[in-house]
């Protein structure tokens, strides 16, 4: 159980553990806001080293991630896929752009082609790019961090109390959890496959109710501490977790506003500028062969008439 | 809650209390998304955590849901390891208003009021909500930021509308009714 949380909870050795808050989150929002702005591989490539540098460089247990991205990897990329197969299989033509056939199915309904397995190819590496940033973010960070970043980014303090005492309750709660559910099972409620999926649903609700009163009835006694403590008292309040920068803050700074720079740069000349008539870029293809194809989608449609 | 004007049980008060509860019911929706349901394909599975937006809401009002569902998602994200999808985060916060929306049209859980009629609009709303978030919101925020596939994010919203749906009335109403009987006979004492 503990086993496949990676938050952490203490300050790690590391130079990038030792790191502000802000710093922290500042270089999280812009690699965010990078992956999801581009979906070009020339670009997601880089970032990807980039973050697989900075969790190499904390030195972390790679256990849990490996078993999450495992698990990532088969629930969201492989089953993704079959299902896009399914659906779309001119996604290819639709984000890329054109249809080299490389196989088609005896009955010709389904069919592969060069650009298919492309787009395959980047939105698996788009995926694994954010999932190794929030792994390099979530292990980097403590939760007081965490929150002492944000409000330095401009969010209200209690938006940042939010976020950081229910980043730290999470071990507490999935722990009353786990217990609720096993005393229920071994009171003989199931929960498994062998009962129907109405009479699962039915088992929840005797799982989920002790479980909101528990939580909930912590309430009480944690609000009353932090009043007895003068919380939300004054307009601004400082952080235990912020502390005097070290030596490699204005670097990383420096790097992340270089970096954001050159998302903008990227998104303002190769998206609004000069936008490429597709989704992705693709190597084998020039602007001049791309197929442009209408969205076939009423709501899109809509939009464009306004 | 009842002697209260509309914009405050709308936006509801934000004393330390509140924020308290926000925060376990974002923790709470964390862990009920990572170890509460079952995965059916990306970022979709039958899961039991949008029952907090309806306890949050019952108790607090329904920006304090949205807040807690928003908030839950993005540490759900990041303590499930597949990546930041704010597209679902702010379809949640949407779709967790309008769950969230109970004391406004008088289902005061707290003082244990909530009757069928209320259990009516509930579901009403429920509906709607679901409908507008992940029919609308989401899909159009997937492709502004991440240009995937709207054929599948279409298919994985409207998966994703019926299963909370599902479980926000199948789950959510015994609980809700649970939660007014249990308040109810603590609130008969009067004041003189």
């Amino acid at each position: 159980m503990n086993n496949k949380l990676v938050i952490n909870y203490i300050p790690g050795p590391t130079v990038l553990h030792k790191l502000t808050g802000f710093t922290k989150v500042l270089l999280f929002l812009v690699m965010t806001v990078a992956i999801i702005a581009t979906y070009d591989i020339r670009i997601l490539i880089p970032l990807l080293i980039i973050n697989i540098i900075e969790i190499i460089s904390m030195k972390p247990n790679y256990k849990p991630i490996c078993t999450m991205f495992l698990i990532t990897f088969v629930t969201v990329t492989l089953l993704g896929n079959v299902m896009l197969f399914i659906v779309s299989p001119d996604a290819g033509l639709n984000n890329v752009g054109a249809n080299n056939v490389i196989w088609t199915s005896a009955n010709g309904k389904f069919y592969l082609s060069k650009e298919f397995l492309w787009y395959m190819l980047a939105v698996f590496i788009k995926r694994t790019t954010s999932f190794a940033s929030v792994m390099a973010f979530a292990l980097a960070t403590t939760p007081s961090e965490f929150a002492s970043g944000l409000n330095k980014c401009g969010l209200p303090y209690k938006i940042c109390t939010i976020v950081s005492l229910a980043y730290r309750t999470i071990p507490d709660i999935a722990n009353d959890f786990i217990n609720i559910r096993n005393s229920m099972m071994m009171r003989g409620v199931e929960l498994s496959k062998k009962a129907s999926v109405g009479k699962r649903l039915k088992n929840t609700v005797l799982i989920l109710v002790p479980l909101i009163f528990t939580s909930f009835g912590k309430v009480s006694s944690i609000a009353n501490a932090m009043d007895l403590r003068g919380y939300g008292k004054n307009k601004k309040r400082t952080w235990y977790a912020e502390h005097e920068q070290t030596k490699w803050d204005p670097v990383i700074r420096t790097l992340t506003v270089m970096l954001a720079v050159a998302a903008v740069y990227y998104i303002i000349r190769y998206r609004i500028i000069d936008p490429w008539p597709v989704n992705i870029w693709c190597p084998w293809l020039s602007r001049d062969e791309i197929v442009q194809t209408e969205k076939e989608l009423f709501i899109l449609n809509w939009f464009k008439k306004q | 809650m009842a002697n209260k004007s509309l914009g405050q049980k709308l936006l509801g008060v934000w004393n330390t209390k509140t924020i308290v509860a926000v925060a376990i019911g974002a923790a709470l929706f964390g862990v009920l998304m990572n170890y509460g349901g079952i995965p059916v394909f990306t970022n979709t599975s039958l899961t039991t955590a949008m029952i907090v937006p309806v306890v949050v809401g019952a108790m607090y009002g329904p920006l304090p849901a949205a807040v807690a569902a928003g908030v839950g998602n993005v540490i759900a994200d990041l303590i499930g390891g597949w990546g930041m999808w704010f597209d679902w985060s702010i379809g949640n916060f949407v779709a967790a208003f309008f769950v969230g929306l109970l004391p406004v049209y008088g289902a005061y859980i707290t003082e244990g009021k909530f009757t069928v009629k209320h259990a009516v609009i509930y579901a009403l709303c429920c509906i709607v909500g679901n409908g507008l978030a992940f029919g609308v919101v989401t899909p159009i925020l997937t492709t502004l930021f991440y240009g995937g596939d709207l054929n599948v994010t279409f298919l994985q919203a409207i998966w994703g509308s019926l299963s909370n749906i599902l479980v926000e009335v199948v789950v959510g109403l015994p609980i809700l009714f649970m939660l007014a009987k249990r308040y109810a006979s603590r609130s008969n004492l009067e004041e003189e």
